[in-house]
């Protein structure tokens, strides 16, 4: 069965779209008030932390549950270096990304050695488990249950509790690393890493270097997700151990799963959709987990692969491969 | 002029000797079929020389340079490359992407050039796509380019399998019973792309195969194997008449 990919006037098209999202978006702050504002920003960090997820647990195909850690990691080295070391809130979050990819570099070690599938998936959210229990012990750093308060900080005299001025950074920051890590993906970096999961022996016939593919993906992964958890830190303002548990772990599960695994755009989708459904839900009080779970199963039931496979069928405009055709 | 050299190459699992000294050298352009029953040692010979197992004892050099340590990228990155007897291709990737998975080292620039998305890794990218273009051109297989591989039939799977392993212009060929399973036309076709890559490219083509036909068409010379040992070597014609050949495949004669 042969995919129609998409005519040059498409992909033209569709440059222009990746573009005109954000432009668009600038406008976004004059038609919210602060609360739809507050979970519009909120959706952009999800759309970052699902992104690294669905690199590693979709592309590369690895159960690695590491991707709350590097949520974590990085908002507590945000948090940290603002709070304790006066580093101004903008420059943490390259900072909290170059941890989060040590925490990538940390759970890749597991999978360098050969442990894969559910071993993978129960020391990956082992260490998860571990980051908190560090988040709730190592107080003297971290706050402990107090957690670490974000230092007020203004920017262009504007202060940076401001939800515009933070959708707008925000907004910024997703825009490069989603372009990045499409960059990545539609390269020979991005087929080695399907190759690697789809069959890894043969991968390294074809001179590709398996350890290294492992080691950087869950690198970047830990970077985007990372610098996720240093908007996140300014975005709540307060960075608490309870934030990094199981819950956000299955939150961001769903998010790419009914985005559709492996997929860019399934991780722009599923992140918007699942932040913006629980909002929804609000109409029906006692019944909103309900909803949540119902629609969250309905839409897999549906669509296994998830809303991105159905983009996919409309139009070839949302076919994605792993390579860059010349324009 | 000899490509691989192949010097008293053993493999030993815990007592068992699946690879006991075994010897060759493969020309350019020459084809070298390895036969012999199951549990012969072809396998294990194959999976020594691409660095899937490390040799107990022995050598193997291409070019003159050694190999035998070697991580099965770095053997594959220096010119020795093979392909799989149960299908090494990415079933979700297309055909292009595929083939051009067999052109990774090919393909320049840096983490940071992917990344930024800079001219360098864009050119580099483009010209592997026109190149993996025109080889499946080459095969009549350019209108299945945009077909995931797992959608193929077998033998265009064995094809397009062969056409991502010698993308690169790969020295030396290791084909791992590229026949089997396949319907008399695509053997025919098979059979004509060995002949080509040796005959034309010069590829030293090292060849399992249990298809007594292809072996005795295509082989220059054939090394047969028992035991994990080598038990005769010579021209098809030679191979034919050998008494130790008949009885390791017949039994006693």
């Amino acid at each position: 069965m042969s995919q129609t990919m998409p005519t040059a006037t498409q992909r033209r098209l569709r440059t222009y779209a990746f573009w005109a999202v954000p432009v668009l978006l600038l406008l976004l702050p004059l038609a919210t008030n602060p609360y739809t504002q507050f979970i519009a920003n909120g959706m952009l960090i999800s759309v970052l932390v699902t992104l690294g997820f669905t690199l590693t647990i979709g592309n590369l195909g690895q159960l690695a549950f590491a991707n709350t850690a590097f949520f974590g990691i990085g908002a507590y080295a945000s948090a940290i270096l603002a709070a304790k070391l006066g580093v101004p809130w903008l420059l943490t979050i390259p900072l909290a990304g170059a941890f989060g990819a040590l925490g990538g570099f940390l759970a890749s070690a597991a999978a360098l050695r050969g442990i894969r599938t559910y071993y993978l998936a129960i020391i990956t959210l082992a260490f998860g488990e571990l980051m908190r229990w560090a988040y709730l012990h190592a107080k003297p750093v971290t706050g402990g249950t107090d957690g670490m308060p974000m230092p007020r900080e203004a920017l262009f005299g504007i202060s940076l509790g401001d939800d515009s001025l933070k959708f707008y950074i925000f907004l910024g920051v997703t825009v490069l690393l989603v372009k990045a890590t499409l960059n990545l993906m539609r390269s020979r970096f991005g087929r080695a890493v399907m190759a690697v999961r789809e069959n890894e022996i043969a991968t390294a016939s074809l001179a590709i270097p398996t350890a290294r593919v492992i080691l950087v993906t869950f690198m970047w992964s830990g970077f985007v997700v990372g610098c996720a958890g240093a908007l996140f830190a300014r975005h709540v303002g307060h960075v608490f151990p309870e934030s990094f548990g199981m819950l956000h772990l299955i939150a961001s599960f769903a998010m790419v799963l009914v985005g559709g695994l492996g997929s860019v755009l399934g991780a722009v989708l599923g992140a918007v959709l699942l932040t913006a459904l629980p909002e929804y839900l609000r109409a029906f009080p006692g019944m909103e987990e309900l909803f949540f779970g119902l629609i969250v199963a309905g839409v897999l039931v549906a669509m296994p692969m998830g809303l991105a496979s159905l983009l996919r069928r409309l139009s070839p405009v949302f076919v994605e491969r792993f390579y860059r055709e010349a324009p | 002029m000899t490509l691989l050299d192949v010097k008293s190459l053993s493999v030993r699992f815990s007592g068992l000797t699946a690879l006991d000294d075994v010897s060759f050298t493969l020309e350019e352009g020459n084809v070298r079929a390895v036969i012999g029953p199951n549990g012969a040692g072809k396998s294990t010979l194959f999976n020594a020389i691409s660095g899937y197992v490390t040799p107990t004892s022995g050598t193997v050099h291409l070019h003159g340079h050694e190999l035998t340590q070697l991580t099965p990228h770095e053997i594959a990155e220096r010119g020795i490359r093979r392909t799989f007897q149960n299908g090494g291709l990415f079933p979700a990737l297309t055909v292009l992407e595929n083939v051009l998975t067999g052109l990774h080292a090919q393909t320049h620039g840096s983490f940071l050039d992917i990344l930024l998305g800079r001219s360098k890794a864009l050119k580099s990218e483009a010209e592997n796509i026109h190149r993996a273009r025109e080889l499946l051109k080459l095969m009549s297989m350019e209108h299945m380019a945009d077909t995931r591989a797992g959608d193929l039939s077998g033998g265009q799977q064995r094809i397009v399998e062969i056409v991502r392993t010698v993308a690169s212009d790969p020295p030396v060929l290791l084909l791992d019973e590229p026949a089997v399973g396949l319907s008399p036309e695509a053997r025919a076709q098979m059979m004509e792309i060995i002949h080509r890559l040796a005959g034309e490219k010069g590829v030293g083509i090292l060849l399992i195969e249990h298809a007594v036909e292809l072996v005795m068409a295509a082989a220059d010379r054939i090394l047969v194997m028992a035991a994990g040992a080598r038990i005769a070597e010579g021209t098809p014609e030679e191979i034919r008449e050998d008494r130790a050949v008949l009885e390791a495949y017949l039994g006693h004669s």
